[in-house]
């Protein structure tokens, strides 16, 4: 059962210069009681600020917002990269990020090898893996090229390799920054499909967007980040806290 | 990542640690693959490291066994396992500055256990100590070094060691994530280690107060492997000076894994 939740969650990035992370200059700090190292104090951006949300599964949320106003930190948060500085995220079931279907990727291995890497990194068992490369391969339509190192890809063929990997692992929760749209005219098409098969099997979709008409198009909720905070909330039944 | 509990952000360190660690298949193939890769496009790949240290061996030995005036059929094995075993050391050290920094692009997407990639680390080293191993087996039987019961406490010599890299590699992983200039200052460190460690020299060459370097702890980590293999027995000084250090890089392991490992994410 797929379950999200974030408690007033407030994110902050301390921005260590030269000077704060430097042992140096924090020991130099330290035994001369501050005089020499006072450059240490450490800046800090706050990346979200009191973010409340209750996703259950059926929730569609689509989330937008500026430039730096936290989408990105947002998504990382509920994907369980970056633990609240303060507040609380619950969260019950699989998650599948998909912001970038390319990490992990070992450019000198080949295609095949590239699905079990990718697969390990995904949580997936190698038995699972290996039920599942041979459709991967054919999705892919990359065929005898699945053979060879990566580094002979053009950037497409990459893309369309990572995108098969990715989109065939199910989760509980899928997030996604924008629509995935990878490779040429065909494969655009079969890509979407794909993607569509496995929104409509997750429990949760959380899709950042530039764009009203896909989150319109995707998402049964919205919620707009403006300087880290949720200004704005559209939506059939309300998120939380917000 | 599929998480499979992922229930909360909440639970304890030492499951953290667990969970990461039980991820043998996932590790363990992520450090194969860093072998293997290094293998395409190269006829001998990592054996290279391992052609070049037979040809220092192979160079210093009879060398360093005249200016020392050791007898080479003596000196011989205690170099070559002094190199292989240090060379290990000082890889598995100085790469642990990196792990977490290098780990960056999985860490920023998805959540894992911090330990994954210490043992990643851990085990490309341990694959490379493989491979270099191979260049005792001459030596030992021309300086004929005799099989006896004795070898095998090099098995539990190696869990030892194996314990301790993986603490130590916590400890700088984490310092080095929040302090960049830990990982030059590990580097020099160690340089100067090494010629306080008898990976070169005889221990018994050493008189008076001299032989107090011995109880460095690399030294010490370095005769619980090298002396098994030798057919002698680590002294039972050795086993409790490192069943003291051991602790001491464990607990320090595990306050540093508990109360930075949420933090880690923040400063790669």
């Amino acid at each position: 059962m797929a379950e999200l939740v974030l408690e007033d969650v407030t994110v902050e990035f301390p921005i260590f210069g030269a000077g704060a992370t430097s042992l140096k200059t924090t020991l130099a700090a330290a035994a001369t009681g501050g005089r020499i190292g006072r450059d240490t104090g450490v800046t800090v951006v706050q990346a979200l600020r009191e973010v409340s949300l209750s996703l259950a599964a059926g929730d569609r949320l689509g989330v937008m917002g500026h430039n730096g106003a936290g989408k990105s930190t947002l998504l990382q948060v509920m994907a369980g990269v970056y633990p609240p500085t303060q507040g609380r995220v619950i969260r019950r079931g699989t998650v599948s990020s998909l912001v970038n279907p390319a990490m992990g990727i070992e450019r000198d291995a080949t295609g095949y090898e590239n699905i079990l890497i990718r697969g390990l990194i995904q949580g997936v068992s190698r038995q699972e893996i290996t039920r599942l490369t041979p459709e991967i391969a054919e999705f892919s339509g990359l065929g005898d090229y699945l053979a060879m190192p990566v580094r002979t890809y053009s950037t497409g063929m990459l893309m369309r390799l990572a995108f098969s990997i990715v989109t065939s692992f199910r989760a509980d929760i899928v997030i996604m920054d924008e629509w995935l749209s990878v490779g040429d005219a065909e494969f655009r098409e079969r890509g979407a499909v794909r993607l569509r098969d496995l929104i409509q099997a997750t429990g949760i979709l959380v899709l950042a967007s530039h764009s009203p008409e896909l989150i319109d198009r995707e998402c049964t909720a919205v919620v707009e980040l403006c300087h880290g905070g949720i200004t704005a909330f559209r939506g059939e039944r309300p998120l939380g806290g917000g | 990542m599929n998480g499979t509990d992922g229930s909360s952000d909440e639970g304890g360190s030492f499951a953290d640690w667990l969970q990461g660690t039980r991820q043998v298949d996932l590790w363990w193939t992520l450090a194969w693959y860093d072998t293997v890769l290094r293998y395409r496009r190269s006829l001998l790949g990592p054996l290279w490291i391992t052609l070049s240290m037979g040809l220092l061996l192979l160079g210093m030995g009879p060398l360093y066994a005249v200016l020392f005036d050791v007898p080479l059929s003596r000196f011989y094995p205690h170099l070559a396992l002094g190199v292989i075993f240090w060379h290990f050391f000082v890889g598995t050290i100085t790469e642990a500055c990196q792990v977490f920094i290098a780990a960056a692009p999985y860490l920023k997407q998805a959540s894992f256990p911090l330990s994954v990639f210490v043992w990643r680390s851990l085990a490309k080293q341990v694959i490379q100590l493989a491979h270099h191993i191979i260049l005792y087996v001459p030596v030992a039987i021309w300086a004929g070094v005799g099989l006896s019961s004795r070898q095998l406490v090099f098995v539990p010599g190696l869990l030892l060691v194996l314990v301790n890299l993986h603490a130590i590699s916590i400890i700088l992983g984490i310092l080095t994530a929040r302090y960049r200039d830990m990982a030059p200052i590990v580097a020099s460190a160690m340089q100067f280690l090494m010629f306080l460690t008898p990976v070169f020299w005889m221990p018994d060459a050493l008189h008076g107060r001299a032989k107090y370097i011995l109880w460095n702890p690399l030294a010490q980590l370095l005769d619980v492997v090298r002396l098994p293999l030798l057919g002698a027995a680590p002294a039972p000084g050795t086993w409790r000076f490192l069943g003291c250090f051991t602790l001491l890089v464990v607990v320090l392991a595990a306050a540093l894994y508990s109360s930075c490992r949420r933090r880690v994410v923040y400063w790669i």
